[in-house]
């Protein structure tokens, strides 16, 4: 396990790092470096990475130029929420289209992590995710339903404004490395939670990609117009009046409640007597 | 026979269909036992006699004279002097010879046999399974290495001067054990054979045992405010309990939906949840989300359900988030537990209502207000009425809702119970 070998190197970083390199009596040493381990692994699982992600299609029709096989232009793409560089965690992406494409398969191999195709029908297309195999050798599938023709039937398909299809999701590794954290911690693309009191992270490492010729970021991506926008804010803002009123009318029901049992408590007493 | 006419077929049909059943009829009575006990063994005659019919009438053979006595007899297959009675038969008044019928099914070693078998072991090293198949008679490796290591360990007993020389011996100290090893072997073999999907059911159980012992561990863990550390726990018992075998699905995150384990609060459920999140290293937010929703209405049936979704609906929040962070899922959630909440506590009020009105008429006949009480439709079930339908106390406004969200739940939802407060209040 990914886990089990790293917090070993951490316990060891552990050492060289913060304790003074004096010579210790065996059984102490074993005593401490256990408990370093304990404290590390504790720490590294209270700390959850995750990658605000978007993933979807766009597509065009092709007016004029559309054939009755060749209806539409569109690229289904997984891309940062944010449109940063997803490529610093995910190594290469899979696409699997439906088996009437040649070469269903399409693997791309770097960021910006999109395909291409022109068709004319709708299906569902698995996306798995390959990440580092230094971060994680686990692979993540999402799936995602092509989409090409707009909700509005009735309107007239535009070859100049796309159909959308976008959809937000977070990718969430529980338990990361300490390599993981090291390589990401100042990324624009990831969330890091704020490491616990005391775990200082090593200075990270240059990490060269070799494949990296172009940027991996979307910001200047030639479809980033029409891009949606999901803003987190929205969502809670609409959620916090809503638990707001389902606590008002919750205070109001036991309110009731204990009005009733006080009622129920006379009439007891009035039976009784 | 008009329709025969019509359709020009022959006339004589029917009566050919007459003959031929009478003739089938009398084929079928069976010789000598009634045909209802015929029935019972396929109706049909065998096809080859399993008893000569003559030997059933002759049995007796007429020079001999058979009486029948109650004896005592001995069963040299066991160890114990037990002396038990049974019925004998006598011919011409001489008891029969010889041992107790059943006692050669005792598996009894023979000098003959051990000493073929001492000369197997020396000639095939020890090699059971080759002197198994070598031995003359059928004996399983399990016997034969049986019968070797309790002879060689009574050899060693006999040779040694003393009996505290030898219990380190692996011979004394790890004695064979046949029952075990038979055991052992039978499972070994059954898992051999087992079918892929029998391999997938046992994986499924095992994670679940595994989700099981996690959320215990970590309810333990709970209360002593340390987190335990999980992965070991886990395996070590599902390998205590059948072989282990690695046959969990390496492919591509198979996140298969496994259902919620039942305990008795809710901080177990979620933690159970999370434990086995973070066994996954790797997961989707929505996936995650699922997972909660599905442990917090685990207890409550599908018409509560369906009101929880409705009641959401009503809030304006989306059943399934448009943007699930990790915040955002954690709102959610909590919604939803409090409009679980909320529902109960309607119910508890519905119940307390109608106790109520039992009370003061000391009957359960029916009052002007007690079935009004109950007999809410579906529609007057809405506990918050979206916007845009309540016509009259507020022009619905999108803005005003999120400018003060406190307000609208006091405008609506008075005049909604009004006539039910009324009720209460007059009797």
């Amino acid at each position: 396990m990914i886990n089990s070998s790293s917090s070993k190197q951490v316990g060891q970083d552990q050492q060289a790092t913060s304790e003074p390199r004096s010579p210790r009596p065996k059984i102490k040493m074993v005593k401490s470096e256990e408990s370093d381990k304990r404290i590390l692994n504790k720490k590294l699982k209270d700390v959850e990475i995750s990658i605000p992600i978007v993933y979807g299609n766009v597509s065009f029709w092709l007016g004029k130029k559309a054939s009755e096989y060749q209806s539409h232009k569109w690229t289904v793409y997984v891309r940062g929420a944010t449109n940063e560089d997803i490529g610093v965690v995910i190594k290469r992406v899979v696409f699997q289209l439906h088996s009437s494409f040649k070469n269903p398969t399409r693997v791309v191999e770097s960021p910006p992590f999109e395909l291409s195709e022109a068709g004319w029908g709708e299906f569902e297309i698995a996306i798995t995710l390959y990440f580092h195999i230094d971060l994680c050798d686990k692979p993540l599938t999402l799936y995602h339903h092509l989409k090409l023709y707009p909700e509005d039937e009735s309107g007239p398909m535009s070859s100049k404004k796309p159909v959308v299809a976008e959809c937000f999701d977070e990718i969430a590794f529980p338990e990361p490395s300490e390599g993981f954290l090291v390589r990401v911690q100042n990324h624009p693309a990831v969330n890091v939670p704020r490491l616990p009191t005391g775990f200082t992270l090593p200075p990270p490492v240059p990490f060269e990609d070799a494949n990296r010729k172009k940027r991996g970021d979307t910001k200047d991506h030639p479809l980033s117009q029409w891009f949606m926008n999901f803003s987190e804010a929205d969502e809670l803002l609409q959620l916090a009046a809503a638990r707001q009123q389902v606590q008002a009318y919750l205070a109001k029901l036991r309110r009731q409640i204990s009005m009733i049992d006080g009622q129920h408590q006379q009439l007891k007493t009035i039976s009784d007597s | 026979m008009d329709a025969k006419d019509i359709l020009g077929l022959p006339k004589n049909s029917i009566t050919q269909e007459k003959k031929s059943r009478p003739q089938k009829d009398s084929q079928r009575k069976p010789d000598g036992i009634s045909r209802e006990v015929y029935a019972l063994t396929g109706g049909f005659p065998p096809l080859i006699p399993a008893i000569e019919a003559s030997q059933l009438k002759k049995r007796p053979p007429s020079d001999e004279k058979i009486t029948w006595q109650w004896l005592p007899f001995t069963n040299s297959a066991r160890k114990d002097n037990l002396h038990l009675y049974h019925w004998v038969r006598i011919v011409n008044g001489v008891p029969p010879t010889g041992d107790y019928s059943f006692a050669k099914y005792n598996k009894m070693w023979t000098k003959e046999e051990t000493d073929q078998l001492f000369e197997l072991c020396q000639s095939f090293d020890l090699r059971f399974i080759v002197i198994a198949d070598r031995f003359p008679s059928s004996r399983t490796v399990e016997e034969l290495k049986d019968r070797y290591y309790s002879v060689a360990r009574a050899m060693l007993a006999a040779r040694a001067p003393s009996p505290g020389d030898i219990s380190g011996h692996p011979l004394v100290k790890e004695p064979y054990n046949v029952s075990q090893e038979t055991e052992r072997k039978r499972a070994l073999s059954m898992v051999l054979s087992q079918t892929k999907q029998q391999e997938r059911k046992d994986a499924e159980v095992l994670a679940e045992a595994k989700r099981i012992t996690e959320s215990r561990m970590v309810a333990r863990g709970a209360e002593e405010s340390e987190l335990p550390v999980p992965s070991n726990a886990g395996p070590e018992s599902a390998e205590r309990a059948a072989i282990p075998s690695d046959t969990v699905s390496p492919s591509a995150n198979v996140q298969h939906p496994s259902a919620a384990v039942a305990p008795s609060t809710i901080t177990v459920d979620n933690a159970s949840i999370l434990a086995s999140l973070r066994m996954l290293r790797v997961y989707l937010r929505t996936y995650a989300l699922d997972q909660m929703v599905q442990a917090a209405s685990s207890s409550a049936g599908l018409r509560t359900i369906k009101r929880v979704e409705q009641t959401l609906q009503e809030l304006g929040v989306n059943l399934k988030p448009r943007v699930p962070t990790k915040a955002v899922c954690a709102e959610h959630l909590e919604l939803r537990r409090e409009i679980l909440t909320l529902l109960n506590l309607q119910k508890q009020l519905q119940y307390k209502e109608a106790e109520g009105s039992s009370y003061r008429d000391g009957s359960y006949g029916d009052t002007p207000g007690t079935p009004k009480h109950l007999s809410h439709g579906g529609d007057q079930d809405r506990i918050f009425v979206p916007d845009m339908n309540f016509a009259g106390e507020r022009i619905g406004k999108r803005d005003q809702k999120r400018k003060a969200p406190g307000r609208l739940s006091e405008a609506p939802l008075p005049a909604h119970k009004r006539p039910r407060k009324l009720k209460a209040a007059d009797l």
